[in-house]
């Protein structure tokens, strides 16, 4: 039965003592006629003779497809003309009329934003990159609270940046909470790539702390300081209110579909982790969130959060009707994310869980640290693509009467100077959205290779 | 006999009083009493679907009983999650399946807890996981996934990964059963050299020779209850119910 100790084994003894000694045979080369590229056409292009014809086929359609799109967009397109009808009485409709994009383009960007005021944006946008750099700086450790100080405070101070106006206390405070964090990426970026250290815990042992305790203690001093640096430059600040009726653009769909991705995966997550839960109120709670606005179409989302939220809302209250978007993308995107992370829950064994409360790990435990981490990995194409659907999601808001990136190229054709101009607008926001997604679709492929190491055999 | 002697005038570490377990309407453990006292080595075998895994689960309480008491080092398990965890934490356990974490290193699996539950200090963590990965005999291993390393080999950072806890019992669930036979000896030869280190182990394995050679007592468990209970010699040489002789005749 074991090998330990082998009594069983006495008819083995009747070998004869000189034993062969085995020697692998040498590995030879493969066919040379399986190799190379010629080898890879023969085998997936002509391999038969319907093969062959397919092939000739395809080739020919995108051959014609081709040739017919370059000349309307590159060879006979017009690129100089004051209006449409100039463009109609060059090349008719043989050719595409590219001025209209180009005049419409800083509106298809930002929408009707006043364009004195566009930098706001840009430079909103530019620390937003900022923020990013760290997390694809080697050196950098801090990356975990770099990526969540992005995510909760950027939309902080980046709201004070696109809206403007007066400001308040409480509203001053926040966004210098928001100005803090960047200022703290910053550093701590800076520091980790040059010495190994994280900003607070550098100054800190430069004023002598020693322990761990002291540490911590100076270095909330520090980053107190740094809230002081940034409340003094906010209140330097002084920027005029842009209402949120003129947002438009890409840069409104941006901000819809930040503000949904931001939001869809952590409250996915507590949806997940609230249906899974064995309190039944709670998880009845959650399931019914989650299949309520799963079972509702978006734009009824949109709808009812557009024009019915209003009448129930005591009289006076108005909320703003971005805001009230928002809300509904974020709440639809949440019951999306819940289900797409419980599918990924589900896929981690039980021994996963086991192992962890075996080693006395409490349950917030093992899940933040044992079952999320590879949870999310599995779930990355799913998170990616909903993402995704989100971003192509938010041209439904034009429904409602905000000037998203779809209903500003629409607009484009109503302009009485290139009226009816409806193709050459949608091409390009076509090429917008693909650039966005494809860089989102990469983006994921990439994560996963990064992250594959411990599922590959 | 003297280890049981020995065993007897000693408190026991691991006490399971009166268990009853059910699955659903399914009876899976019936009324199972047992003591293990310190340094005691017990094996637990038994046909599949009698009940041994689900017994080893509760004493670490992965599995609830719905009546007993189980009670390790002095300490009853109860309604509370915290309380529990802590009791745990003197438990190592490991699995037929492994559980290594695929997401974190070798090194990283063994000093996990150590960081996260004992608050360790890293150079410390990774210092006494380093101890024990030699004393399974894969230190060069460290840095490699879990995926990357054969069978046997994750099972030996498994153990390794349990001890890190400095636990006070170990429990093993069937560790050899989804193993190569190739692979089988080289975690038996672990487990050997645990159990004469003097670790109270309960272990549920088919491995006879194993059960012959360290265990103080063999336990025989068949449709939720516990048959037969006795040293190996004795167990092996003359078993006194016919549902274990029927057992043994199958398996050895």
């Amino acid at each position: 039965m074991n090998n330990l100790s082998p009594p069983q084994a006495a008819h083995l003894t009747d070998i004869p003592d000189t034993v062969k000694v085995f020697v692998p045979a040498a590995a030879r080369a493969a066919p040379s006629s399986t190799l190379g590229a010629t080898a890879w056409i023969r085998k997936n292009m002509f391999s038969s003779v319907p093969s062959a014809l397919l092939t000739i086929l395809g080739i020919w359609i995108v051959y014609t497809v081709l040739n017919g799109f370059i000349g309307w967009a590159w060879t006979n397109a017009v690129w100089e003309a004051s209006s449409r009808r100039d463009c109609l009485d060059k090349v008719g409709n043989a050719g595409a009329c590219w001025p209209g994009v180009v005049v419409w383009i800083p509106n298809l960007i930002y929408g009707l934003y006043p364009k004195d005021e566009v930098w706001r944006i840009n430079l909103a946008f530019a620390l937003l990159i900022v923020w990013l750099i760290p997390l694809w700086l080697p050196k950098v450790n801090s990356k975990v609270a770099i990526g969540l100080s992005m995510v909760l405070l950027f939309p902080l101070f980046a709201s004070y940046m696109f809206m403007g106006g007066e400001k308040g206390a409480i509203w001053t405070a926040l966004i210098a909470v928001g100005l803090t964090g960047f200022l703290w990426t910053v550093l701590t970026a800076v520091t980790e790539t040059l010495w190994g250290v994280p900003v607070l815990r550098l100054v800190a042992r430069k004023f002598g702390a020693t322990t761990a305790e002291a540490e911590s203690r100076i270095g909330q001093v520090v980053l107190l300081a740094l809230f002081g640096v940034a409340l003094f430059i906010v209140f330097e600040l002084d920027f005029v209110e842009v209402r949120t009726r003129v947002w438009g653009g890409l840069f409104l769909t941006m901000v819809i579909s930040g503000f949904g991705i931001a939001v869809s995966l952590p409250a996915g997550i507590v949806l997940a982790l609230g249906r899974r839960s064995k309190m039944p109120v709670i998880s009845l709670l959650c399931t019914t969130f989650i299949e309520l606005f799963r079972s509702v179409p978006l734009i009824t989302i949109l709808f009812m959060f557009n024009t019915m939220l209003p009448l129930f809302l005591p009289a006076g209250v108005e909320v703003n009707q971005l805001l009230r978007a928002i809300v509904a993308v974020c709440l639809f995107a949440s019951a999306y994310m819940a289900e797409i992370v419980r599918g990924g829950l589900q896929a981690i064994p039980r021994g996963q869980y086991e192992a962890a409360s075996a080693m006395g790990l409490g349950f917030w435990q093992s899940t933040a640290l044992i079952i999320m981490p590879q949870a999310l990995k599995i779930m990355i194409p799913n998170i990616v693509g909903n993402f995704i659907g989100l971003f192509k999601d938010t041209t439904l808001v034009s429904i409602i009467g905000l000037l998203d990136l779809l209903s500003m190229a629409r607009a484009v054709g109503q302009d009485t100077r290139w009226i009816g101009l409806f193709i050459e607008p949608f091409f390009f926001i076509t090429v917008i959205y693909f650039v966005f997604c494809f860089a989102m679709s990469q983006y994921s492929m990439n994560l996963e290779k990064r992250l594959n190491t411990g599922h590959k055999r | 006999m003297s280890a049981v002697e020995k065993a007897v005038r000693r408190e026991p570490v691991i006490e399971l009083i009166g268990l009853n377990k059910w699955f659903g309407a399914f009876h899976v453990l019936k009324d199972v009493n047992l003591r293990v006292y310190e340094g005691e080595r017990i094996v637990v075998c038994g046909p599949s679907g009698s009940g041994k895994s689900t017994m080893i689960r509760c004493i670490n309480q992965l599995e609830v009983n719905q009546e007993g008491t189980v009670i390790v080092g002095g300490r009853r398990f109860s309604k509370d999650e915290k309380a529990n965890s802590d009791i745990r934490r003197d438990i190592g356990m490991v699995f037929q399946s492994f559980n290594l974490f695929p997401h974190l290193t070798i090194l990283e699996n063994c000093t996990f807890a150590l960081t996260w539950v004992k608050q360790m200090p890293k150079d410390e963590a990774e210092a006494l996981a380093m101890e024990f990965l030699k004393r399974v005999r894969i230190p060069e291993q460290a840095r490699k996934y879990p995926m990357q390393l054969s069978g046997g080999q994750q099972q030996r950072v498994a153990i390794a990964r349990a001890l890190c806890m400095r636990p006070k019992i170990m429990l093993f669930d069937e560790p050899t059963a989804s193993l190569d036979p190739e692979m089988i000896n080289e975690v038996l030869a672990t487990m050997i050299e645990l159990a004469e280190s003097g670790m109270t182990m309960v272990v549920v394995t088919h491995e006879m020779g194993f059960a012959r050679k360290v265990a103080d007592r063999v336990i025989f468990m068949d449709q939720g209850e516990i048959v037969e209970e006795a040293p190996p010699e004795l167990f092996f040489a003359r078993p006194q119910y016919d549902r274990t002789q029927l057992f043994l005749s199958q398996i050895l």
